[in-house]
């Protein structure tokens, strides 16, 4: 029996062996280009379950169909030069280190998990999944899949389960937010005085749907059903602390080109 | 009295003597003191600027030592922020700017008049109101869980302490006969301020009667009905009062009964409140007033605060304990209740944030007082939320049996000028809308429900006719739609169907048929949905099609919107006449679907036009027109 005969379990243990042994002794896993593993008849491993492009972390890989892919035979070089060309790298946070194929020196994880710690303690001292949750939140503005991952082994329950709550209330983001986390107030008093031209005129004017963020990443639009200053209906809120009564469309467009300006004076 | 009994009321009382700190500053109506708002509202519209200016005011006159300044609670009088009032003579100065405080100060506090243009003018009579209570909005209130707002500061205990604080507990704990405060709470008929009416004392009695290794006390301040703010404003004016009447709940519970622990479940959305609250624990804790051996009486019991994270559902008590538990927060069936099986499986008492306040209260006062407020079935004062098209939008307390009209009209100052009163909503989104053929019927939780609306936790929205009522009941029922669990399928489906039906409705491309499809769902959905959220979900639905069904009527047979709300039935278009081409309208338009030269009457081009209403509040000459009713203009047809 040799190692040739792949079919084997033997060659399977040994091969899980061989990849434990790169994992723990191996070089530091880098950031590059994942290309596609090919079989030994020169066809893609790859039969598209887009599993990668669901659990990315930070959304940087993209599924298109692509028909003369299977025909045309691939040129590595070229793609990879294409791909540095048009990937956005800022948006994993490592400036296209994936397509250059090396780590960068100052290449900084978008996910500092160390932020995590305070979190962990928490968890350690009682608090709950919720309040564990809303700490992460408020570290990292969103809450990261690897801090999900962490937490779910922290409390010695399935990620599922994290990801459950986490996806069931509606003040938990699973996604980065812009600077300024515009908040529309969508109360009963806030709708009866116009809140819906109010979203509307936001959307309108940062071009991005409720829920969405602009891809300068500067601003991120939310709705939230009441803050409870009903009194001062249309209320807008900016970030945590920041509340604007009376708001119409007007005011809305207004305020968001005041902060654009601010920005680009910064 | 025997000796026992005789050392035990001197210790408890020794112990709350010594709570006190007799150094710290109190809060008095007779002293000199300014009186700002601290409460989200007030500091929305401008509260810490407005304190900058104060501290700056009284520093350049060397007034810092002498006057005072207290940071309270919410005032109630919201649409008014930011409010100032000046004790002793209680001179209350509405919607402050920074640059009027320098004469306010010059004018009240180092002289003795007053600045008349800053003043509160009645609205109807326009007549000059200086003192607070004078002012109609709160001349005719009766304020018993708000009395302390607006008076004391929320951050000091002492404060609280001086106003009969934390007396209520210490006579409970003297007495020690935890069945005889539940039976004193029967006899005041204090029922849940959280929306069902359930009797207070029953509850109590209940989770008591269940046996558990510990009994848990949760105190429900998830306020989600959108429209109702009573629940922060109590945190955030008077914290303590929640906490004590918690902590006497916990002792008629489970003071003979072993354990009890509390719970706060509070919304992440009331920042403040969260922060008000965790300070009057740490001030209690520090003061011998909460943890171990409360007031040397041997009586343990500690609360914690738990942030609920949006979602509506975890208003109701079985989806709650599950969300403190870390769970997703969907509701259980209630065939065994709360009170035996709770949260972590223990019995459970749930009430809220109102009906805890209540409690000192009538420990303080007596039953029999509170009784004497109220209907025959409820008692006591019940706090309202008023907002909408009134002109006094605020927090409002009123004995049950208040008529509407008395809350809206007589405290609320009635309808903003030029506006004609519609409906009045009440109870959020499980509650509905009454005409104004009921503004004469009493508040109180049989009338309501009779009349197919609910108390809820008292959010009251008052709107005029330019409210159209097919697109509110769309709101709310997109609003439980969307909050609903998913757990069981007549509420996750059946409210996806009805609001489909009311989108058709408010698209013109209803027919009769689909309303009498629409009222046999929300009957399914009601019969047939696991807990309160999906049980009361349709009545707003049901309510509009009770009071006003004309309105929807016209939707669906003459397609026209009579309030000219629904985009589908409605077009905007510019009057020749009234058009001086000043092309404010052109710039508004973010479509760019307006046309014409300048000083030449401007077209809207209907084809891009998107009704986003820019163009009609841009027009100064009232010349941007809004129609509706024209079949052959009327766009998705589903026909």
């Amino acid at each position: 029996m040799g190692t040739k005969d792949k079919g084997s379990a033997l060659y399977e243990v040994l091969k899980g062996i061989d990849f434990e042994r790169r994992q723990l002794v191996g070089k530091k896993p880098r950031v590059g280009l994942f290309d596609l593993v090919r079989k030994d008849d020169g066809d893609y491993r790859c039969y598209s379950c887009t599993l990668c492009e669901r659990i990315c972390p930070v959304d940087c890989i993209e599924l298109e169909y692509c028909p003369e892919f299977a025909e045309e035979p691939f040129d590595f070089e070229a793609a990879r030069a294409a791909a540095l060309a048009t990937l956005p790298g800022e948006s994993c946070g490592a400036a296209s280190a994936c397509v250059a194929g090396e780590a960068p020196d100052q290449f900084v994880p978008e996910i500092e998990l160390k932020l995590l710690d305070p979190v962990i303690a928490g968890i350690r001292s009682g608090s709950g999944l919720v309040e564990a949750l809303h700490a992460t939140q408020e570290t990292y503005g969103y809450l990261p899949r690897v801090a999900l991952e962490e937490i779910a082994e922290e409390m010695c329950i399935p990620f599922s389960r994290v990801f459950g709550v986490a996806s069931f209330y509606s003040q938990f983001r699973l996604r980065p937010v812009g600077k300024y986390v515009i908040d529309v107030c969508m109360g009963t008093a806030c709708h009866v005085a116009g809140a819906p031209l109010v979203v509307e005129a936001f959307s309108q004017e940062l071009e991005v749907p409720v829920g969405g963020t602009t891809a300068d990443g500067l601003f991120s639009l939310h709705t939230v059903n009441c803050v409870g200053a009903c009194a001062l209906a249309p209320v807008v809120r900016i970030g945590n602390d920041e509340t604007l009564g009376r708001m119409g469309p007007t005011e809305a467009r207004r305020l968001v080109r005041k902060l654009r300006k601010q920005e680009a004076a910064r | 009295m025997n000796a026992a009994a005789k050392a035990r009321v001197d210790k408890i009382g020794a112990a709350l003597a010594a709570a006190a700190d007799a150094t710290a500053y109190l809060a008095d109506d007779a002293k000199t003191e300014i009186r700002i708002c601290a409460g989200t509202a007030c500091h929305a519209s401008g509260r810490v600027s407005l304190r900058k200016a104060v501290d700056k005011a009284l520093a350049d006159r060397g007034l810092t030592e002498t006057v005072k300044i207290v940071e309270t609670g919410c005032h109630g009088f919201c649409q008014q922020g930011p409010i100032i009032v000046l004790r002793p003579k209680g001179i209350f100065y509405p919607r402050l700017k920074p640059q009027d405080i320098d004469e306010i100060i010059e004018t009240s506090v180092v002289g003795d008049g007053v600045v008349e243009r800053l003043l509160y003018r009645h609205p109807q009579t326009d007549e000059v109101l200086a003192l607070e209570k004078d002012i109609p909005f709160y001349a005719l209130q009766k304020r018993v869980v708000l009395s302390l707002n607006g008076k004391i500061d929320p951050y000091s205990i002492d404060d609280y302490l001086a106003h009969d604080g934390y007396k209520a507990l210490a006579k409970v704990l003297t007495e020690a006969d935890p069945t005889a405060i539940i039976a004193e709470i029967e006899r005041s008929g204090l029922r849940g301020r959280g929306g069902a009416g359930f009797p207070t004392a029953r509850k109590w009695r209940s989770c008591r009667s269940n046996p558990g290794e510990k009994h848990y006390i949760i105190c429900n301040a998830d306020e989600g009905d959108p429209g109702a703010f009573m629940d922060r404003s109590v945190l955030e004016g008077n914290p303590h009062s929640v906490i004590e009447g918690m902590t006497i709940a916990a002792y008629a519970i489970g003071a003979d009964n072993g354990p009890v622990e509390g719970y706060v479940y509070v919304r992440h959305e009331y920042p403040f409140a969260v922060e008000r609250l965790r300070a009057a624990l740490r001030d209690a804790r520090e003061r011998g007033l909460l943890g171990k051996d409360i007031l040397g009486s041997g009586f343990d019991f500690d609360i914690r605060i738990n942030q609920g994270a949006g979602a509506f559902v975890c208003g109701e008590s079985t989806a709650l304990t599950l969300s403190i538990e870390g769970h997703r927060g969907m509701p259980r069936g209630k065939h065994i209740r709360t009170a035996a099986h709770g949260l972590w499986g223990q019995p459970t008492n749930l009430n809220n944030v109102e009906t805890y306040v209540n409690v000192p209260w009538i420990i303080n006062h007596g039953a029999e007082e509170f009784a004497s407020v109220g209907t025959d079935t409820s008692k006591g004062t019940k706090i309202f939320s008023l907002t909408g098209k009134v002109v006094n939008g605020g927090l409002i307390e009123v004995p049950m049996g208040a008529t509407l009209r008395e809350v809206i009209f007589d405290i609320g100052g009635g309808m903003l000028p030029g506006r004609e009163f519609k409906a009045v909503q009440l109870g959020g989104p499980s509650g509905g809308c009454l005409p104004a053929s009921l503004l004469d019927e009493p508040i109180d939780f049989e009338s309501l429900v009779a009349a197919g609306s609910m108390m809820g936790s008292g959010g009251m929205v008052v709107v005029d006719d330019s409210t159209c009522m097919v697109d509110f009941a769309k709101f709310f029922l997109k609003f439980t739609a969307e909050e609903s669990c998913g757990k069981c399928v007549p509420c996750r489906v059946g409210t996806t169907r009805m609001l489909e039906i009311l989108e058709h409705i408010s698209a013109g491309s209803a027919t009769l048929g689909d309303l009498d499809l629409l009222e046999r769902l929300a009957d399914d959905v009601v019969e047939g949905s696991l807990c309160a959220l999906g049980g009361s979900a349709p009545n707003p639905v049901l309510s509009t099609l009770r009071y006003f069904r004309d309105e929807v009527v016209a939707h669906v047979v003459e397609h026209r919107c009579p309030a000219k709300v629904c985009r589908p039935l409605i077009r905007y278009t510019i009057d020749k006449e009234a058009c001086t081409g000043c092309r404010a309208c052109f710039t508004a338009c973010p479509v760019g679907a307006v046309t014409g030269e300048r000083k030449e009457p401007h077209r809207i081009n209907q084809k891009l036009c998107i009704k986003c209403d820019a163009c009609r509040q841009a027009c100064r000459f009232d010349a941007v027109r809004v129609e509706s009713g024209k079949p052959s203009l009327v766009e998705g047809s589903r026909k």
